[in-house]
Formats: C-alpha cells, sequence, structure tokens
C-alpha cells in the first residue's frame, strides 16, 4: 500500500504519476483509485522483468511513460507479454 | 516433531523454510496449497520432456496472484471511492522525471542504518519485519548517474536477490537515462529515490507522503515514476 499513499499525495500536491504494479497487486490500486497504472503478470520483486531482460524493463517503462501523454483520465493498462526466465550472463 | 500441513505452509512466511517468494503460501488454504504443490510436481515432472520452465514460471505467478487476491470479510481498509487526478503541464518530452521506488535501494556508503543498526543484512531486515512495519520509513537519495555495482538493496518484505543481481528489475534508471539521452524524456530529475515499503502506513498518509510530494515540488519535478515493489 505504500506507494499507493505516496502517489496519491504525489497527485494532490498537483504531480502526475505513473506506477509499475505486478499483476498480484493489482487490486491495490484499482482500490487506492491511483491515476495511472501499467500491471505486468511478473512474480513479486521483479516488476519490471527478469534479470538481464533490459528490453523488457525498458518496455514495462515506456508503457508507464506514455500514460503521462495519453491518459486524460485515471487509467489502468495491462501490459502483455509472459514473464520470461532471467539470463544473468 | 511432527508438523501439520498448515504449519508446513505457513513455515514460508518469515518461518522456518522463509522463502519470501513463496510468502503467500501462508494466505492459501491447506486445499489450496495442496493444489499448488501437485500442479508444481506435475509441471516439473513435465519439464524434463520439454524443458519449458517458462509454464512452471507462469504457475507459480498464477497461485502468488491467487494468493494476494482480496479476501472475502476483510476490511478493505485502502478502499477509496475516488483519488486525485493531476493532468501533465507539458508532454512528456519537455518534462522532468523523477524515479521513486518502494525498493530498497540506496548508495553504497550511504546506508540509511534502520534502527540505528549499522550495515544492516538482508536476513536481519527479514527477521526485524514486524518492527519496519510499525517505523516511519526512511528515504534513499540516489544519484541516477549511479553504477549498479554501487547500488545496495535490502528490503524485508520481498526477495532482493533479483534486485540484487540486475537493480534495473525495481529500479530502472538505465532505462530512464537512456530515454533522457533518446529524448523521449525531457530530462531525468538529477536524485531518484527509494524507500524499503514495508513501512507504517499512517506515517506515509500523514507524515512521509506529504512532505515526500512537497520535496518534489520544490525540486521542480514535473512527472513522477513510481515503482512499487
Amino acid at each position: 500500500m505504500s506507494v499507493g499513499h505516496v502517489a496519491r499525495a504525489i497527485e494532490s500536491a498537483g504531480i502526475p504519476t505513473s506506477s509499475i504494479y505486478i499483476r498480484a497487486f493489482r487490486h491495490i490500486s484499482e482500490e487506492m483509485k491511483l491515476a495511472r497504472t501499467v500491471v505486468t503478470r511478473h512474480p513479486m520483486g521483479r516488476p519490471l522483468g527478469a534479470v538481464g531482460d533490459h528490453d523488457r524493463h525498458r518496455r514495462v517503462t515506456m508503457a508507464a511513460l506514455e500514460l503521462f501523454d495519453s491518459a486524460g483520465d485515471p487509467t489502468l493498462v495491462e501490459l502483455p507479454g509472459p514473464f520470461r526466465a532471467g539470463d544473468p550472463r | 516433531m511432527s508438523e501439520t500441513f498448515e504449519e508446513f505452509r505457513r513455515s514460508f512466511s518469515y518461518g522456518s523454510r522463509s522463502n519470501l517468494d513463496f510468502k503467500f503460501l501462508k494466505s492459501l488454504s491447506d486445499d489450496e496449497a495442496a493444489e499448488f504443490f501437485r500442479r508444481l510436481l506435475d509441471e516439473l515432472g513435465d519439464a524434463y520432456d520439454h524443458g519449458d520452465i517458462d509454464r512452471l514460471i507462469q504457475l507459480a505467478i498464477d497461485w502468488q496472484i491467487r494468493g494476494y487476491a482480496p479476501q472475502e470479510g476483510v476490511d478493505r481498509r485502502w478502499a477509496y471511492e475516488d483519488g486525485p487526478f493531476a493532468a501533465p503541464g507539458k508532454p512528456l518530452a519537455e518534462s522532468r522525471v523523477a524515479l521513486f521506488t518502494s525498493s530498497g535501494h540506496f548508495v553504497a556508503g550511504d546506508d540509511p542504518n534502520p534502527f540505528g543498526i549499522e550495515g544492516m543484512t538482508q536476513q536481519e531486515a527479514e527477521d526485524r519485519i514486524g518492527e519496519f512495519i510499525r517505523a516511519a520509513p526512511t528515504l534513499s537519495r540516489i544519484p541516477v548517474g549511479t553504477v549498479h555495482e554501487d547500488l545496495r538493496v535490502r528490503h524485508g518484505g520481498y526477495d532482493i536477490s533479483s534486485a540484487a543481481a540486475d537493480s534495473g528489475v525495481t529500479f530502472p534508471v538505465t532505462v530512464l537515462r537512456e530515454l533522457e539521452a533518446e529524448g523521449v524524456i525531457g530530462e531525468l530529475h538529477k536524485d531518484a529515490f527509494s524507500f524499503p515499503g514495508a513501512t507504517a502506513q499512517m506515517r506515509i498518509i500523514k507524515e512521509s507522503g506529504p512532505e515526500w510530494a512537497q520535496m518534489l515540488g520544490d525540486e521542480d519535478v514535473d512527472l513522477v515514476l513510481l515503482v512499487p515493489v
């Protein structure tokens, strides 16, 4: 819940926010009525993607940032694509 | 010493078999947890033949989702009727963006030393989770030029092994620097921010949240990317 409270405080101060939640915590964003949310079907502790999966990290980040330009109202989008096992090499 | 199945599944949540990736087992019923293990072993057996580990991962994610699903009859204390929505004053490509996470990152040499303890380990943080969730959060300021090798992460609420191996899984400052260089965002704020999200909720609501919002405004941040972990 912590980031949800922070998001609400920042939005209340007039600064737009966009949040990246994993699917297991989607209900938190919904219940806290957050302004902009991207949901990834990733495991806890890896909201951006697996170790070494830079392309996925970038895609998730971009999806969250794009909401600043595209969302005129509170918006939650679930990003397609599965979590892939990491490659630490 | 005999152990019930309930005791077994609960032991993964800060118990004798503590494993923060699977602490959700505590929230499943005995029947559900038994079904999880049955399907996990079935998939593992199949993986001997097809080698598709992604199916195992998806199974674990599906059950994690189930474990954290809102439970009937439990008061949704933080459910609101509506929420604040601030419209951006300018396009992303002209905006100063700050990264703000609850991943528990900090810079080597700038350890927030929770509870006055120097060099607290991840294990100690997990052991003290009950204290963390009653204490005020400490925010770490992280210059965005900090390289992965100089980042540290500690958080008693989740398995930090991925974040420690690649900070990009919870703290995407490398991606944001790329996007700044490409002009996708106008400017990446000179500092990112992180705190361990397992903390006192009322302190966040009444104190830290408004203070941090004020700080971001004072530093002329236009947009904030938040990563809850």
